[in-house]
């Protein structure tokens, strides 16, 4: 049994709720023995991460809320000398705020930057997943509870299992098993409009092919003359060619997802 | 794991309602529900609609498109600021006790040269209320009643009890009378002043009515044109987050969202299918190049036209070129709003071929430039010629879905509407019978005893955009008497100020104390307000923010969350609800309700009686609840039960109304608009009547450079000097000028950015290129600035902004380092334009004007920190901003 988090990017809209709340339960209020308050300012159990890509006017936006992934095998309460962390029944990771003396060894040992040091208090402090409510009369965490899409959900792993199935973590590669699961994390993408410089229309219907990595990809250009190749893997190379009746065929080589690719306008003479 | 008893949860938590709503007078908003204990507020959650009642009890609207539904979610959804006001509550900038600035004797010298310089000392309410008392009456004694001009509209905290705005007026009217400031039609300016002369589309000009339009768009459209819209940042504070599901549902149904903006806004960045970046306020070379398309290849639907519209032809002409030798071609439009010539056309062809409609918050900044009658009046005559109340074809709101329209555009209507009357005196001159518009509907004549209009209206009122005029230079003229809602006949009007054997005005109250940071050309009305002509500026309100730096008295008001008080929901889109507040905490320090403060006044001068009617909070919150209308379906005694009813929807009978304007579309003869011909007016008749020859709105739109009004264009000599063109819109994590001071907003990388001085410096946007021209870096202190003066910002620099613009959101506190001159708070109002709309369209504009962005040397703030100590010495809290131990006086050295 291990309550999880799962956060749909692709229905998160960057309201911030999920990050206020947070601060409205734990700024200001002690909730010992799970925790004492977070200070109110400049530190957050749960932070959206802003993300701007590609360039005008092919700007896309997603926001990432980050937070404790209460890992399988937490690296802090590994690191940790004095046994203050522990990972409950119900698979939340807490800091016994009691037990912390404040040697700030989990706060290196979080591979997700999930960890705070209060200089107050002189104690480590992160998200506790709202233990205090979900052992008393709340079903979820404030954020979770706050959210306006619906896109943090909270519950048991086997429940939200559907969800989960193609669903990622952050930094799969430390092994540590996060509970923090995220779809719809967007990929890179190349994208573009297509035009004809003499009649200075654009071109509809324009087949786009995209060779490298795991093939050929073909999009068509729409009604506005603009192409999308989504959710690109990143660092990738691609060779982009572009057909169109009575046109030359144009080609574009070797374009590069370590960013994402607006190529502009493309006139196709 | 259930049962572990902890510390916190033997504490009693008691749970109370509150509305979320920061739109005002006209309604609570989306309820929350705040946890209590110890007197203190401990968190603030959405309420689950199914906390008293069962979800089958309200009778669930739904919408559902190929097995895709859309309903409101069982939980109410609340703003950002909604959910984080426990920090508005107990801001560091309160002000918890009166105030009275140290250099204004009322007996001796008034300094009123030094309003928005000097600071304050604390005095008692009994001094407060004795000075305030004397001086209302010798100014009324001494230059009749209408020299004391009461600023009382819009926008703050929805209240019923102790109103947020208007309650000085109802003493103020016991007096004998006042000046009133009238609302323009601030939100609306292009809509009213332009489209009204098209489609009529009574009180603001945005079409009516609302009915079903979105179930009507979801079965018959293809596109959604977001045309200066960002339904991720206005609704919010007004109505809460249904807008962000009502987006991501027609998306998933399959309609395409194009986001036509200077800005990627925050709708665009997560909604949009397409962004089509435009420079600011050049919407109408855009829309002309449309109609020209449209007329060229034939595409229009022609036959509409001619049954449903007058005056095409004269405009027609216009647009092909025939009347000035200019085709109004989209490569001409390219050239003035930055879209390509290639996008404008498959813009007007992708229109032509799929079902579209128009969405908008208010319209922003796209209807609040320099002559915004022109796109707005340009949108509806686009929407004619695609047969505007056709199934599809439509224009809509994501907000205020209750506002000039008896019908809503989701089904979340019930049996009834609730109206819970107030006690606000009139918001309009002369005829208290046209102020109703919040006052009591119902049919209890003891009720309506109590909830009648006073005796003395105001006789006089100064335009809200012209004030500093009014003061400065008067006498003043203008066009119009529109008090946000008043029919298109207004528009002939011509009024003078000082009336006819009037006086000058000499004091001022406000309620809402943010004319600097919302309106225009805020440093002249800051030099107005140095005027020695205004003997007495009184302000009472729960901040030390904005203009009360200005006022001589402030009184403490208590915030919503002090006060008892009953609520109403029917803007949310959620469900429509009504609901008790009762009692969260007491006042933060001597603070009183709006209401009650000012009774403290009418007391001193024998008025308390008739003020408060003898009336508790407790008579009164069973009295207006009694006359909302809705008290046969749940009596008081089970609301004091139950602490919520919701009104259960009758979406079976809601479905039957047709949408938008589809009985003009089926038959415009026997249901004709409110225009003098009843039909589309693509060239008005009135226009053509009152003012044929002007050439700042003539009967049909133009395209206008500039004009004898504003000079405000790339174009202009003036961008020699001020080359990018600024564009002004809500700030997301703000209702306007509330809520600057949240310090768990304030560390959101959009709402500020903490300069290298530790100062949370409001942002301003600048596009990579033109951030690269000047050396400026992301995060830089920057100063923006025209020839009105000059404010700090920090630099925001990014793709989401169309080069040769800046974006800049109005609402940030006034934080002056000369007062009148610089701003180092990023009031941007203080940049903008003076004149209004154009010479007969009385509006302001506060949107699309020229200014410069630098980085600010390291010498020139040293130079100000040397000759304007005063303004760096103030107590600053780097995590609040502006606050109140900054403005006061320590009471040793006093």
């Amino acid at each position: 049994m291990s309550k999880v988090f799962v956060i749909d990017i692709g229905r998160c809209t960057g309201c911030y709720c999920c990050q206020i709340a947070c601060k409205d339960e734990h700024c200001g209020n002690d909730w010992s023995p799970y925790a004492k308050p977070q200070p109110d300012t400049g530190q957050f159990w749960l932070k959206i991460d802003e993300h701007i890509r590609g360039t005008i006017p092919k700007v896309k936006m997603h926001y990432l809320p980050h937070l404790c992934n209460h890992c399988e095998n937490a690296a802090c309460i590994t690191a940790c000398p004095h046994s203050a962390i522990y990972k409950r029944e119900d698979g939340l990771v807490i800091i016994d705020p009691e037990k912390c003396e404040g040697c700030k060894k989990c706060v290196d040992a979080c591979a997700y930057d999930a960890v705070f040091f209060n200089d107050e208090l002189k104690i480590s402090q992160k998200c506790t997943g709202c233990a205090h409510l979900i052992d008393t009369d709340d079903d979820v965490p404030r954020c979770v509870q706050s959210c306006t899409t619906e896109c943090l959900q909270f519950g048991e792993e086997e429940d939200l299992a559907d969800l989960i199935k193609d669903a990622v973590v952050l930094k799969p590669e430390t092994g540590a098993g996060a509970k923090v699961y995220y779809r719809n994390i967007p990929g890179r993408f190349i994208a573009g409009t297509v035009y004809d410089p003499v009649e200075k229309d654009v071109i509809t219907g324009a087949v786009l092919e995209l060779s490298g990595i795991g093939g050929k990809l073909t999009v068509k250009t729409d009604g506005f003359g603009d192409f999308w190749f989504k959710d690109l893997p990143e660092g990738a190379v691609y060779d982009l060619v572009i057909k169109h009746d009575g046109f030359p065929d144009k080609t574009l080589p070797a374009l590069s997802t370590k960013n994402d690719i607006n190529l502009g306008d493309i006139p196709l003479r | 794991m259930k049962g572990k008893l902890t510390e916190f949860d033997l504490k009693d938590q008691k749970k109370v309602l509150r509305g979320s709503s920061l739109i005002g007078t006209a309604e609570s908003g989306s309820p929350v529900v705040a946890d209590v204990a110890d007197g203190r507020i401990t968190r603030i959650r959405p309420l689950n609609f199914e906390w008293q009642y069962e979800r089958k009890d309200f009778n669930p609207w739904k919408l559902e498109k190929d097995g895709i539904v859309l309903e409101s979610p069982n939980k109410t959804l609340p703003s950002p600021l909604g959910l984080s006001y426990k920090k508005r509550v107990y801001s560091k900038n309160r002000v918890s006790y009166p105030l009275k600035r140290v250099d204004w004797d009322p007996d001796g010298d008034r300094n009123t040269q030094n309003r928005g310089k000097s600071k304050y000392v604390r005095i008692s309410w009994d001094e407060a209320t004795d000075i305030v008392a004397k001086e209302l009456l010798r100014i009324r004694d001494t230059y009749g009643p209408e020299a004391v001009y009461s600023q009382t509209d819009m926008h703050g905290e929805g209240k019923h009890l102790q109103t947020s705005h208007g309650c000085p007026n109802r003493l103020l009217s016991l007096l004998g009378g006042y000046t009133i400031q009238l609302r323009n039609q601030d939100s609306w300016e292009g809509w009213s002043w332009g489209s009204k002369n098209v489609w009529g589309c009574e009180a603001v000009g945005e079409m009516v009515p609302f009915a079903n339009l979105y179930e009507d768009m979801a079965e018959h459209g293809d596109m959604l044109l977001f045309w200066g819209c960002d339904p991720e940042t206005t609704p919010h504070a007004i109505n809460g987050m249904m807008a962000s599901r009502l987006c991501y549902w027609l998306t998933d149904i399959g309609l395409k969202s194009i986001y036509v903006c200077p800005d990627l806004n925050y709708g665009a960045a997560v909604h949009a299918d397409k962004w089509i970046p435009i420079l600011p306020n050049t919407d109408a070379a855009l829309q002309l190049a449309i109609a020209y398309m449209w007329i060229t290849e034939g595409t229009y639907e022609k036959e509409y036209i001619k049954t449903h519209s007058v005056g095409f032809d004269e405009f027609a002409r216009y647009v092909v070129g025939e009347v000035d030798g200019e085709p109004k071609t989209p490569a001409w439009a390219s050239e003035k709003c930055g879209v390509a010539e290639w996008t404008i056309k498959a813009l007007a062809r992708e229109w032509a071929k799929k079902v579209t409609s128009i969405i908008h918050g208010n319209g922003g900044p796209y209807i609040r430039g320099p002559y915004s009658t022109e796109p707005a009046r340009l949108e509806s005559i686009l929407l004619a010629m695609r047969a505007l109340g056709s199934p599809g074809v439509h224009q809509a709101k994501m907000i205020e879905w209750n506002l000039f329209s008896n019908t809503y555009p989701l089904p979340y209507q019930g049996k009834v509407r609730p109206y819970l009357p107030n006690f606000v005196e009139v918001q309009r001159p002369a005829n208290a019978e046209t102020g109703g518009r919040f006052h009591y509907r119902g049919d209890d004549p003891a009720l309506a005893e109590i909830l009648k209009p006073m005796e003395h209206p105001p006789t006089q009122f100064i335009p809200k955009c012209m004030v500093h005029d009014a003061i400065l230079n008067p006498p003043i003229s203008w066009m119009g008497m529109y008090s946000f809602c008043g029919p298109a006949e207004e528009q002939w009007t011509h009024w003078t100020y000082p009336a006819p054997g009037k006086s000058e005005i000499h004091m001022m109250w406000t309620d809402s104390p943010c004319w600097i940071t919302c309106w225009n050309d805020s440093n002249k009305y800051i030099e107005a307000l140095q005027s020695e002509k205004i003997e007495f500026i009184l302000a009472q309100h729960p901040w030390l923010e904005n203009d009360c730096l200005m006022a001589d008295i402030i009184l403490p008001v208590a915030t919503k969350y002090e006060l008892t008080d009953v609520g109403d929901d029917v803007g949310s889109g959620t469900f429509t609800s009504v609901f008790l507040e009762e009692h969260c905490i007491d006042p933060v320090g001597e603070s009183l309700g709006d209401f009650d403060a000012v009774a403290e006044i009418a007391k001193k001068l024998g008025f308390w009686d008739e003020y408060t009617k003898g009336l508790s909070d407790e008579e009164k919150k069973e009295l207006f609840y009694n006359g909302s209308g809705i008290a046969d379906m749940c009596s008081y005694k089970e609301l004091k039960e139950k602490q919520y009813y919701v009104i259960p929807c009758v979406q079976e009978e809601t479905k039957k109304i047709p949408p938008g304007l589809r009985l003009f579309f089926e038959d415009p003869e026997n249901n004709p608009l409110s225009t003098p011909t009843g039909k589309l007016e693509i060239t008005s008749t009135d226009l053509t009547k009152y003012f044929p020859h002007d050439e700042e709105r003539p009967p049909y739109p133009k395209w206008i450079e500039k004009g004898e009004s504003h000079d405000e264009r790339l174009t202009s000599e003036r961008a020699k000097d001020y080359p990018l063109l600024c564009v002004s819109n809500h700030g997301r994590w703000r209702m306007h000028a509330q809520c600057d001071d949240i310090t768990w907003t304030r560390e959101i990388e959009t709402m500020k950015i903490k300069g290298p001085d530790g100062y949370l410096y409001e942002p301003v946007w600048l596009h990579t290129s033109d951030a690269e021209k000047r050396g400026i870096k992301h995060g830089d202190i920057v100063k923006v600035f025209n020839e009105r003066g000059v404010v700090l910002a920090g630099a925001y620099v990014s793709e989401r902004l169309i080069p040769n613009a800046t974006y800049m959101d109005h609402g940030a506190r006034f934080d002056p380092i000369i007062t009148g001159k610089v701003d180092r708070g990023g009031v941007i109002n203080t940049l903008t334009p003076h004149n209004n709309i154009s010479k007969n369209a009385t509006g302001m504009v506060v949107s699309s004007f020229l200014v410069e962005v630098e980085k600010l040397t390291d010498e020139e703030m040293e130079g100000w920190k040397r000759d304007y100590p005063e303004a760096f010495d103030r107590n600053y809290d780097l995590a609040t901003g502006v606050s109140l131990t900054g403005w006061l006086i320590d009471e040793e050295v006093r």
